[in-house]
């Protein structure tokens, strides 16, 4: 009897658990789900092409080299292209904005985080990235100027002004500007793990060779243990 | 195989130098081992092969990573710079990482599965109590590896999981300040905590590999102890450990990695659990992350911790709780060991595992006031366990135990 009504209070306080702790986690709206595909090279190189002429005007990617953006086949730049993109930097530079960090404070108040592990190192990951980019609106309560309210974000006051200019959009601009969202989340969720793809297509063939390996040494196995008698 | 390659005029060589004939006999192919071990029985042999790849994998690591805590371009360190570099630019430089990443998740898991079934069929009753307590000293020094290393990476996780855990020495009396500031090498974790945790946790993994061959050393003494629980003496209820165990080890190992193989190839992070997402961000002094938790298989001890408000009485309990595997061989007193055959112990020890699990859940969400006291009760109930073991037999009524199997 004691242990019954344990256990019921047990179960009953942690599905609370679970409920309160989807409360806490407000501030942050109800995330939607972003298109992206690791195998899509469209789509990721129209994500770099966002996060090149959008995102580094303040951010970074640091762990991506110039010299990367053509290894990775997923990204697959010729060589041309790549020149053309880096200017004078290096081949083996990283992705560095031309804003400097203290500059950015000044002018934002806050270093703009780099981008390299943004999608790994946020809840929601990609989901999360593409709907803060769409996450901007008008303050209902009108204390924090417009392009600093998003309702993704924690606390709702962001430092980053609304990199698309999603707010007050036209109707007909907002396939596009939704599209845009989804590309740049897909390139930043490939540069979050580039080797996701290769690891995946290792690892069907891992599994493949485990599955016979561990079917040979269960037959093996029973073969034998046949002469053991059960009691 | 094994006996076509003992015949040889090699192994004759070898044997009269080293009495491997005599060994490879007492320990493998006439080791008696009992014939009904069930599949609970893989966790030891699992444990092993986890302890293996980790130092494997840990040792290719140490070829790349850089233990240093210097500032680089945009908010990182040498350390977290590293890191990536072994995950971008080494050549499967993600493999070995994910793998020592997962392996880490993984040991506790095969770990707190062959305790389980220790603490469910009897394991750690006489004569096996110091097998059990070496055994205790293997799961601490274990945690204590995996705390180090989790520091390594200097992300957030890092160095805010590093910085409330050394703080805790700072509760108790008198010494307490002074280990914590012995442990961090300073007053905060710094660039001498990450060269510290970086030696520490080369060598707690070796001292695992010497404690391990006592484990089994002790084993081999004392033999393994079997579902039921009894004394086996009639040789019909025994079989050598080669080939039979062998090759039921080798099968358990290749089911294993089935499930190890399709988490670092296709899940590493495990949803946060294994590798936590705070974890992808650098270290920041300035900045505490919203929820700080340590990784899943020190949360249950954390819950303990926390459900104390005084801090000192917290820590207290944490080291109590640990403190108490020790004894356990000695506060049961039940004459069978066998939860088969002991209808009161087997509801009090699953009720111990799912208590564990509660623990371990309350210790890895946010705190709130319910979780808070879902933690109390657990953590009552976990000291309760123990502490009606000694009394137990007075009221347990046991089953009959079968002669034999």
């Amino acid at each position: 009897m004691k242990t019954t009504k344990f256990l019921m209070a047990m179960v009953a306080a942690v599905l609370m658990g679970f409920s309160s702790q989807a409360m806490a986690s407000g501030g942050g709206a109800a995330l939607e789900h972003a298109e992206v595909d690791m195998t899509d090279q469209e789509q990721i190189r129209r994500g770099l092409t966002v996060f090149t002429d959008v995102c580094m005007g303040c951010h970074s990617a640091k762990y991506i080299t110039y010299r990367g953006l053509m290894a990775y086949p997923e990204i697959g730049l010729t060589r041309e292209e790549v020149d053309e993109l880096r200017g004078e930097r290096s081949l083996m530079d990283g992705m560095i904005s031309d804003l400097s960090i203290e500059d950015a404070v000044v002018s934002y108040g806050k270093a703009p985080p780099d981008l390299s592990l943004i999608v790994p190192g946020r809840r929601g990951g990609a989901d999360y990235v593409y709907s803060l980019l769409i996450g901007y609106e008008h303050d209902h309560e009108g204390k924090v100027p417009d392009g600093n309210w998003n309702k993704v974000f924690p606390g709702n006051r962001i430092a980053m002004p609304d990199p698309l200019s999603w707010l007050d959009h036209e109707a007909d601009e907002e396939a596009e500007l939704r599209q845009q969202a989804h590309d740049v989340s897909a390139f930043l969720a490939f540069i979050g793990d580039p080797h996701q793809n290769t690891r995946r297509a290792i690892g069907c063939w891992v599994m493949g060779f485990l599955l016979l390996l561990t079917l040979v040494l269960w037959r093996l196995k029973v073969e034998v243990w046949k002469d053991v008698k059960k009691h | 195989m094994l006996d076509k390659i003992m015949k040889t005029q090699l192994f004759a060589w070898i044997d009269k130098r080293t009495g491997a004939e005599a060994i490879i006999k007492s320990q493998l192919t006439e080791y008696p081992a009992p014939k009904n071990l069930n599949y609970m029985w893989n966790f030891g042999s699992l444990a092993l092969l986890v302890l293996v790849l980790q130092i494997l994998t840990g040792i290719f690591l140490v070829m790349y990573y850089k233990p240093s805590a210097e500032a680089t371009f945009g908010g990182f360190t040498v350390a977290f710079d590293s890191v990536e570099r072994i995950m971008r630019d080494v050549n499967f430089g993600w493999l070995i990482r994910y793998m020592h990443a997962v392996g880490a998740s993984m040991f506790f898991v095969v770990v707190y599965m062959h305790i389980g079934r220790g603490m469910y069929y009897g394991s750690f009753k006489a004569p096996r109590e110091l097998l059990w307590i070496i055994g205790v000293v293997i799961l601490l020094i274990m945690q204590g590896a995996a705390f180090f290393g989790y520091l390594l990476p200097w992300g957030q996780m890092s160095f805010w999981g590093a910085t409330v855990i050394t703080n805790l020495f700072g509760a108790i009396p008198v010494l307490g300040e002074y280990i914590g500031q012995v442990l961090v090498g300073g007053f905060a974790v710094g660039d001498p905590t990450l060269n510290r945790f970086f030696s520490l946790h080369y060598l707690f993994p070796l001292l695992l590999a010497a404690i391990v061959g006592g484990h089994v050393h002790a084993l081999h003494v004392v033999h393994s102890n079997n579902p039921d629980g009894i004394d086996l003496h009639k040789p019909e209820e025994m079989i050598p450990f080669h080939p039979y165990y062998t090759i039921k080890d080798a099968f358990g190992v290749a089911f294993f990695l089935l499930f190890y193989c399709y988490i670092v190839f296709f899940n590493p992070q495990m949803g946060g659990y294994f590798i936590e997402v705070d974890n992808y961000v650098p270290a920041n002094n300035l900045q505490t992350p919203a929820h700080i938790a340590p990784v899943w298989y020190l949360t249950p001890w954390y819950t303990i911790l926390r459900s104390f408000e005084s801090k000192l009485l917290g820590v207290a309990a944490m080291g109590a709780s640990l403190g108490i595997l020790f004894v356990l061989p000695f506060l049961c007193r039940s004459a069978v060991r066998s939860a088969r055959f002991r209808p009161v112990y087997q509801i009090m020890v699953i009720m111990f595992f799912i208590d564990v699990i509660v623990l371990g859940y309350c210790g890895h969400s946010a705190p709130t006031a319910t979780l808070k006291v879902v933690g109390q009760i657990a953590t009552a109930y976990y000291f309760l366990f123990f502490l009606a073991l000694p009394i137990l037999p007075k009221f347990e009524k046991t089953k009959p135990v079968p002669e034999g199997i």
